[in-house]
């Protein structure tokens, strides 16, 4: 007998991702993919265009060119459908300050598809693999910062999404709290859901990122090794040549008058 | 698309039936619209000519009439004004929470979550509606006016008729509310309805204005033909459905 292997559909593939603003910031041409099981972080400073990209790749803004395509179907068609498979958290947590933790887990199971039984018990789990027991009855205003996030991951993970987009997703979670985050992902992507996250915090990132890349000025502009040894230092001197080609790119004369003069 | 709007609906239900800004809202119209009404009566009754005056011809007319005229007016300005804040509160609060992220990339398209809450909102309203008409009630019975003016006891069905129009003709709050991402531009547009309903209503024209029509039944019932409230709900409808456009081709682009 033959085994019969099915392909499995790269779970997020972008391809020439456009969309600018006034004053020239945006993401100017970024290919990007998730397979699989696959944690891709990426990194990049304050307004390098992580966030934006991760709207383009929600569809939370329409590109002015390229593409998104999720589980190998263009996001902009499909039935609506397709997004349970998708769990995100970019920029607020889907919290509504009203409810208690429990009723947003509800609110977020339902939303994502799950049926009104189906809900209780994803949310009961989620309770327990994001140690919310002490917050289930708390109304989300009188949450800290901190125990917000952790109920909004818990909210964009607990339905068990094939595709996770994260963005700063160690945003004022306390040290007990990132490890919860760390372990829920990895568990994730041994289940084969593909996650992309980005991260200010290259040590965090090299921990379970199999894949990192740096973005600056709205472009990726290379990769860094998980397992490399000094990751702050390989990150900022590729954020260096960038910035001095770019320079170089915006200014030819100025750069043959600084080689004269030097 | 009738799963999703099920979902919806359950969702917005949850969220409203928790949130202390529409029970303010609902607490804040009764009791103010109760005392504002229990005011008059009291000064109406007192005899006093010069507050007779103020009071305007209605304060002569006593009996389920008169507190019915009363309540009429103030609702048609008050009430349109909480309307008006609840539907800012109801679509604009996503954009000022930062909730409205979210909202992305979910199986419930946003066009649906719109409509959901539109619906919410005009059950709500409903209640309010109800509520209003039994409070109004009370307060008659209370005057006496059960033994006094047993007809007049009719009047109070213009109550809920009113209540109901006044809250659709405050459905534009909801469309500014998104195409300006907060509460604010919402509750401006809603001053702008109001104004515009009330000044055209004093000056006796617009009955055939959908948006003038509530406040020209609360002024002057007998001004307003039966079809032109009919057209009413062509405000709702026109402006639900810019609202449920927005929210379909929302961009997170500010």
């Amino acid at each position: 007998m033959t085994a019969v292997t099915v392909p499995v559909a790269t779970r997020l593939e972008a391809r020439g991702l456009v969309r600018e603003f006034a004053g020239g910031a945006g993401v100017h041409g970024v290919d990007l993919t998730v397979e699989p099981g696959e944690i891709h972080a990426i990194v990049g400073l304050n307004g390098a265009g992580k966030t934006t990209l991760m709207r383009l790749l929600l569809g939370m803004l329409r590109p002015t060119a390229g593409s998104v395509c999720i589980d190998g179907i263009e996001i902009a068609r499909g039935a609506a459908s397709r997004w349970s498979r998708v769990g995100q958290l970019v920029e607020h947590p889907l919290a509504y300050a009203e409810l208690d933790g429990r009723s947003n887990l509800i609110v977020a199971a339902r939303l994502h598809g799950a049926e009104r039984r189906a809900a209780g018990a994803l949310v009961d789990r989620a309770i327990a693999e994001f140690d919310l027991g002490r917050y289930a009855s708390v109304r989300a205003s009188r949450l800290s910062l901190g125990n917000r996030q952790r109920l909004g991951l818990a909210a964009a993970l607990q339905h068990d999404p094939a595709l996770i987009v994260l963005d700063e997703p160690t945003n004022a979670l306390d040290p007990a709290g990132v490890i919860l985050l760390r372990e829920a992902l990895l568990r994730r992507a041994g289940a084969d859901a593909g996650i992309l996250v980005s991260s200010h915090h290259l040590d965090e990132v090299a921990r379970i990122a199999d894949r990192i890349t740096v973005v600056n000025a709205g472009r990726t502009i290379g990769s860094l090794d998980p397992g490399g040894v000094d990751l702050e230092r390989a990150f900022f001197a590729m954020l260096l040549d960038d910035d001095r080609a770019r320079d170089r790119a915006d200014d030819p004369a100025g750069d043959r008058e600084r080689e004269a003069a030097a | 698309m009738t799963a999703g709007f099920g979902t919806a609906i359950t969702v917005e239900a949850r969220k409203a039936a928790a949130s202390r800004v529409m029970a303010s809202i609902t607490v804040i119209l009764l009791v103010g619209v109760a005392l504002l009404a229990l005011g008059m009566l009291i000064g109406a009754g007192s005899g006093d000519e010069q507050l007779l005056a103020k009071l305007g011809p209605l304060a002569r007319l006593g009996g389920w009439v008169g507190l019915v005229g009363v309540v009429s007016q103030i609702t048609s300005a008050g009430g349109l004004l909480a309307f008006g804040v609840a539907l800012s509160w109801l679509f604009g609060r996503e954009f000022a929470d930062g909730t409205i992220g979210g909202l992305f990339a979910l199986p419930v398209r946003r066009s649906t979550i719109a409509l959901a809450k539109l619906a919410v909102y005009v059950v709500w309203a409903a209640g309010v509606a109800v509520l209003l008409t039994a409070v109004v009630a009370i307060l008659g019975l209370a005057f006496g006016y059960g033994a006094t003016d047993p007809s007049g006891v009719v009047e109070l069905l213009r109550i809920p008729v009113l209540v109901v129009l006044t809250a659709l003709i405050a459905v534009p709050a909801a469309w500014i509310a998104t195409l300006g991402r907060g509460l604010l531009p919402g509750i401006a547009a809603t001053v702008v309805l109001l104004v515009l309903a009330q000044v055209m209503a004093v000056v006796g024209i617009g009955a055939w204005v959908p948006i003038v029509a509530p406040a020209l039944l609360a002024i002057d019932p007998a001004a307003v033909p039966l079809v032109s409230l009919a057209i009413v709900p062509s405000v709702p409808v026109a402006f639900g459905a810019l609202a449920a456009l927005a929210w379909s081709r929302l961009q997170l682009d500010r």
